[in-house]
C-alpha cells in the first residue's frame, strides 16, 4: 500500500493505518455513508420532578441519520447512535430513567434500524502533584490527588441553536476547599451540517458525521503549584475487547503547529463509530504554540462498571454493564507551559461514525512543492538532454599549462 | 605551479617594504615573527582559527538555547529569531565599509582589535540581557556582536579569497596552503558552532539562570587587502553575478535559520531527548567541517573547487573550469531540498516502525546538509573571482556578503512567524522554496555563461 513517495528510497512497509502522501492527496474528508451534508437539530428534552435535562442532537442525512444524546445526569456521558432510516426518532421515559434501575428508559426507535450504538462517560477529573515524579511510578505525570467525581458535580447547561452549540458549565456539589469557587468544568458541544475546520488550534476537520466536544477547565484552583490536570474516559466494550487506540503520525502540523500526530479511538463493528483528539492541551485561551501542552493517553484497561461514577443514561439504553473500558488522559508536563500560567485548560476531541477524517496536505504547500521541486528538475534535464543531444565544437583552444 | 612560485619570490623580493609598512617591524626576526618561518605562520593561522572558533561559537549561541531562551525570556520564536535578525542588520552596512574601515582608517592591527572587541563587548552584553532579563538589552548585544562579527572575521579570513595582491597571504601560504587556510578558516568557525551546540545546553542546565556568554581569543594578524571598497561599482556588476548574488542568499537563507530552529525542531517532531537534538543539529555543521577541509585539499586534483591565486593573467580559466565551478553549486543546490525533502518523508515511515527502531535517518540527512553546503561555500565564492574584475572584487564580495546578511535578517524572522504561526511543515516547504530558487539561479547563471561563452573570457 505504501509505495508513492518513498518508491525512490526503497519500498517501505507500512503500519496497517493508511498515511501516505498519495492518500493525503486524495482522501477526501468523507463520512459514514458518504453523507457530505446533514441537516442537524438540537432540542433539550426536560422531565421529571426536579426538572433534568438531556440535549438531543440529530443529523439527518439522505438514508442515515445520527443521533447523539449528551446527558448531565451523573457523570457527563454521550449515547452515539447511527441508523439506517431519515425517519429513526429518541424515546425517553422519564419515570424509568430516575429510577433506580434505568433499563429501557431511552431508546431509538425503530429499534432494528440501528446501525451502531456505543456511548462515552467522562468520569473523573483527575490530578497530579508533578513536582512528586519517579522513573518507575506508574503514575509518569506525578502524585495523583485524590480525583474529583464528576457525577457529584451539578451543571446549567446552555444552548445556542444559531451555532449548533451547547455548553454545559459545572461545578462539585460539594466543594469544601472551594478549589472551583471561581471556576467551572466545561463540556461545550457543536455539531456540524458539513466539513470544515474552526480557525483556533488544534483545528480538527470535522464532517457531517461529526460533533466536537471542547472540555475546558477555567478558574478552578490547583492543590498545587504545579497541578497537572486529567481525564478520565470511559466507553462501552465492544464484546470481545476493548477498541483500540491508534495513533496517526503525520508530517503535516499546518493545522497546529509542532503536533504530528492524532489520536482515534475506533469502536471496531462497521460502521464504526470513532473518537478523534489531537494530542495536545492549551493553557491560554488564545491557543497558539507557546501555550501547547502534550496530552498523553493510557491505553484502555477493563474496568469494572462499579469502580467507576454510574451513568444512568447507558444503562439506560444498552442496560446494565459489567465492564467498561476506560483510558485517561493527562495534559501538560512538569516543566514548560501548564495549567498554573493562567488557570485554564482547553482539550477538544471529535466524535463521529464512519469514516474518521483524515487531514490533507494543503494546497498551498502542494503547489510550493511542486513548483519548488519541478521546475529546476525540469530545468535541470532539458538541460542535460540539450547538451547531451547537441554537437560539440571541437574546441582549438589549448591551456598554457 | 611553477608560475605561483616565480610570482611568489617576486612579491618576497618586495617583502622589505610590504614589512616596512607594519608598523615597527624590525629587519630581524626572531622566528615566531618572521613570516617565512613555517612556526610564524602556525601561531598566525592558530590565531586565525581562534578568531573564528570564538566568533561562531558566540554566533550560534542562540541555536543551543532556544527553548530555555524562549522560556525564560518569555519570547516566541519570531522574537527569537530577531537575535539572529539583529546580528545580520549592520552586516548590511559594514561588510561593504568594514574592509575599507580596516584598511584605510584603522589600519589592520587596530581595526582587528577593535571589530573583535565589539564581538566580545557585544556578547557580553547579550548574556547580561539574560541576567537582567531585559530582552531589548540582548538584541542590543547582538547588534553590537553583528558589527564587529563580520569585519573582523570575515575580513580577516576572507582576505585569502581576495585578489593575490596581497603579499602576507600569498607569500606566507603558497599554493595549497593557502586552500587549506581558507578550508581551516571556515571549519574553525564550524568547529566553534558544534562545540557551542553540544556544550551550551549542558552548560545551561549546570548554571540555571545565566545564559552562557564566552569571550574568546582574538588578535589575529591580518592578511592585507589591496582595494578600496567604492560602492559605485555596483552599477556595473553583471548579470552573472547578480545571479551569484541570489544563490548566495537563497542557500544561505535557508540553512542558517534551519540550524537556528534545528535543535527544538528535532525535540518536537522526532521526540529526540535536548541532548541528542543539539548533537544532531551540529552533525550538520560537522560535515560542513569536514567538507570545507576536505574539498579544498582535493581540488587540487579535481578542480572542484580552485582557490589558489586569482591572477588572471598567469591562470587562464577556459570554460573547462566554468564549467566544474558550476557543479558544485548545481550539486548541492539540488541537494539540500532533497535532503530536506527526504528527511521530512523518510523519516516518517522509520519512527512508525516502532519505537524500538533507534535507527533514524536524521543523522545521514543533516551530513548530507552539510556537505552540500560546503560544497557550494567552497565553489561560489571564488566563482565571483572569475565573474569580476580585479578592481571591483572588494566592492563584489563586500556587497555579496552584506546582502548575504540582509537576506538572512529578513528570513529568520520570516521564519520564526511562519513557524509559529504555521508549523513545521511550512516552514520546510519555505526553506525548499528558497533553496529551489537558488537552484534556478544556478541553472540561469549555467546558461548565461554558455550563451555568452565567447565573450566571456
Amino acid at each position: 500500500m505504501c509505495r508513492c513517495w518513498e518508491l525512490y528510497w526503497g519500498w517501505v512497509p507500512c503500519a496497517p493505518t493508511p498515511w501516505l502522501l498519495l492518500s493525503l492527496v486524495c482522501a477526501a474528508p468523507f463520512g459514514l455513508l458518504g453523507e457530505e451534508t446533514r441537516k442537524v437539530s438540537m432540542e433539550v428534552i426536560s422531565g421529571g420532578p426536579n426538572p433534568q435535562n438531556l440535549l438531543h442532537i440529530w443529523a439527518v442525512g439522505t438514508n442515515s441519520t445520527l443521533h447523539y444524546v449528551w446527558s448531565t445526569l451523573g457523570p457527563p456521558a454521550v449515547v452515539l447512535v447511527a441508523t439506517n432510516t431519515t425517519q429513526s426518532v429518541l424515546s425517553v421515559n422519564w419515570s424509568l430513567l430516575l429510577s433506580p434501575d434505568p433499563d429501557g428508559g431511552l431508546m431509538v426507535l425503530p429499534k432494528d434500524s440501528i446501525q451502531f450504538s456505543s456511548a462515552l462517560v467522562f468520569t473523573r477529573l483527575l490530578e497530579f502533584d508533578s513536582t512528586k515524579v519517579s522513573e518507575w511510578a506508574a503514575q509518569p505525570s506525578g502524585k495523583p490527588y485524590p480525583p474529583y467525581s464528576l457525577a457529584e458535580f451539578s451543571w446549567n447547561s446552555s444552548l445556542d441553536q444559531a451555532t449548533l452549540s451547547a455548553a454545559f458549565q459545572g461545578h462539585p456539589v460539594d466543594d469544601p476547599s472551594g478549589a472551583f469557587a471561581n471556576g467551572s468544568l466545561a463540556f461545550k458541544v457543536k455539531a456540524f451540517s458539513g466539513s470544515g475546520r474552526p480557525a483556533q488550534p488544534p483545528r480538527l476537520l470535522h464532517s457531517a458525521d461529526t460533533c466536537q466536544l471542547e472540555v475546558a477547565l477555567v478558574g478552578a484552583s490547583p492543590r498545587g503549584n504545579h497541578s497537572l490536570f486529567g481525564l478520565e474516559v470511559a466507553t462501552l466494550d465492544t464484546g470481545l475487547s476493548c477498541p483500540p487506540m491508534k495513533e496517526l503520525r503525520s508530517i503535516d502540523d499546518e493545522y497546529a503547529p509542532a503536533v504530528f500526530q492524532l489520536d482515534q479511538l475506533l469502536w471496531d463493528s462497521s460502521p464504526s463509530g470513532f473518537m478523534q483528539w489531537r494530542p495536545v492541551a492549551f493553557s491560554q485561551k488564545q491557543r497558539s504554540r507557546e501555550s501547547a501542552l502534550p496530552c498523553q493517553a493510557s491505553s484502555l484497561n477493563y474496568t469494572l462498571a462499579h469502580l467507576l461514577p454510574r451513568s444512568p443514561v447507558v444503562q439506560a439504553f444498552f442496560g446494565s454493564q459489567k465492564n467498561f473500558c476506560a483510558f485517561t488522559l493527562t495534559f501538560g508536563a512538569p516543566t514548560g507551559p501548564g495549567y498554573w500560567d493562567q488557570h485554564y485548560l482547553s482539550w477538544s476531541m471529535l466524535l463521529g461514525v464512519g469514516v474518521p477524517p483524515v487531514d490533507v496536505l494543503s494546497p498551498l504547500v502542494l503547489g510550493i512543492m511542486a513548483v519548488a521541486l519541478g521546475t529546476p528538475g525540469l530545468l535541470l534535464l532539458g538541460g542535460g538532454l540539450f547538451l547531451l543531444l547537441r554537437h560539440k565544437p571541437y574546441s582549438e583552444y589549448q591551456s598554457i599549462n | 605551479m611553477e608560475e605561483e612560485d616565480e610570482e611568489a619570490r617576486a612579491l618576497l623580493g618586495d617583502r622589505p617594504e610590504g614589512d616596512s609598512a607594519v608598523r615597527g617591524a624590525p629587519r630581524a626576526l626572531p622566528a615566531l615573527c618572521d613570516p617565512s618561518h613555517l612556526a610564524h605562520r602556525l601561531v598566525v593561522l592558530l590565531l586565525m582559527c581562534f578568531l573564528g572558533f570564538g566568533s561562531y561559537f558566540c554566533y550560534d549561541s542562540p541555536a543551543a538555547l532556544q527553548t530555555q531562551v524562549k522560556r525564560d525570556m518569555q519570547v516566541n520564536t519570531t522574537k527569537f529569531m530577531l537575535l539572529y535578525a539583529w546580528y545580520s542588520w549592520p552586516n548590511v552596512v559594514l561588510c561593504l565599509l568594514g574592509g575599507f574601515l580596516i584598511d584605510r582608517i584603522f589600519g589592520i592591527r587596530w581595526g582587528t582589535v577593535i571589530f573583535s572587541s565589539f564581538v566580545c563587548v557585544g556578547q557580553v552584553i547579550f548574556a547580561l540581557g539574560g541576567i537582567v532579563n531585559a530582552f531589548w538589552l540582548m538584541e542590543f548585544g547582538r547588534f553590537v556582536f553583528g558589527c564587529g562579527f563580520s569585519s573582523s572575521t570575515f575580513r580577516i579570513g576572507g582576505e585569502s579569497l581576495a585578489v593575490a595582491q596581497n603579499t602576507y597571504a600569498v607569500s606566507w601560504f603558497k599554493g595549497k596552503e593557502l586552500n587549506l587556510v581558507f578550508g581551516l578558516q571556515l571549519s574553525m568557525a564550524r568547529i566553534g558552532s558544534t562545540v557551542n551546540m553540544n556544550l551550551m545546553g549542558w552548560l545551561y542546565t549546570k548554571i540555571e539562570t545565566s545564559l552562557g556568554s564566552a569571550g574568546h581569543l582574538t588578535l589575529g594578524v591580518t592578511l592585507m587587502i589591496g582595494e578600496v571598497v567604492k560602492l559605485t561599482d555596483i552599477k556595473d556588476f553583471s548579470l552573472p553575478l547578480w545571479l551569484i548574488f541570489l544563490i548566495c542568499v537563497c542557500y544561505y537563507a535557508a540553512v542558517f535559520p534551519f540550524i537556528g530552529l534545528g535543535k527544538v525542531f528535532f525535540i518536537e517532531k522526532f521526540g529526540f531527548s535536548p541532548q541528542s537534538a543539539s548533537a544532531i543539529n551540529s552533525l550538520l555543521v560537522v560535515a560542513m567541517l569536514c567538507g570545507l577541509l576536505l574539498i579544498p585539499v582535493l581540488s587540487g586534483q579535481y578542480r572542484v573547487c580552485h582557490i589558489s591565486s586569482h591572477v588572471p593573467s598567469i591562470r587562464t580559466p577556459g570554460g573547462q573550469n566554468w564549467e566544474e565551478h558550476h557543479l558544485g553549486p548545481v550539486c548541492s543546490s539540488y541537494h539540500s531540498p532533497v535532503p530536506h525533502d527526504a528527511g521530512l518523508h523518510l523519516l516518517e515511515p522509520m519512527d512508525r516502525y516502532g519505537k524500538s527502531h533507534t535507527v533514524s535517518f536524521c543523522p545521514a540527512v543533516q551530513c548530507l546538509l552539510g556537505l552540500s553546503y560546503s560544497l557550494l561555500a567552497c565553489a561560489l565564492w571564488p566563482m565571483v573571482a572569475f565573474v569580476v574584475p580585479e578592481h571591483q572584487l572588494g566592492t563584489a564580495y563586500g556587497f555579496m556578503q552584506s546582502i548575504q546578511n540582509l537576506g538572512l535578517a529578513v528570513i529568520s524572522i520570516l521564519a520564526g512567524m511562519i513557524l509559529d504561526s504555521r508549523g513545521y511543515l511550512l516552514l520546510e516547504v519555505f526553506f525548499i522554496a528558497c533553496v529551489s530558487l537558488s537552484l534556478l539561479a544556478v541553472v540561469g547563471l549555467y546558461l548565461v555563461n554558455r550563451a555568452r561563452d565567447s565573450t566571456l573570457k
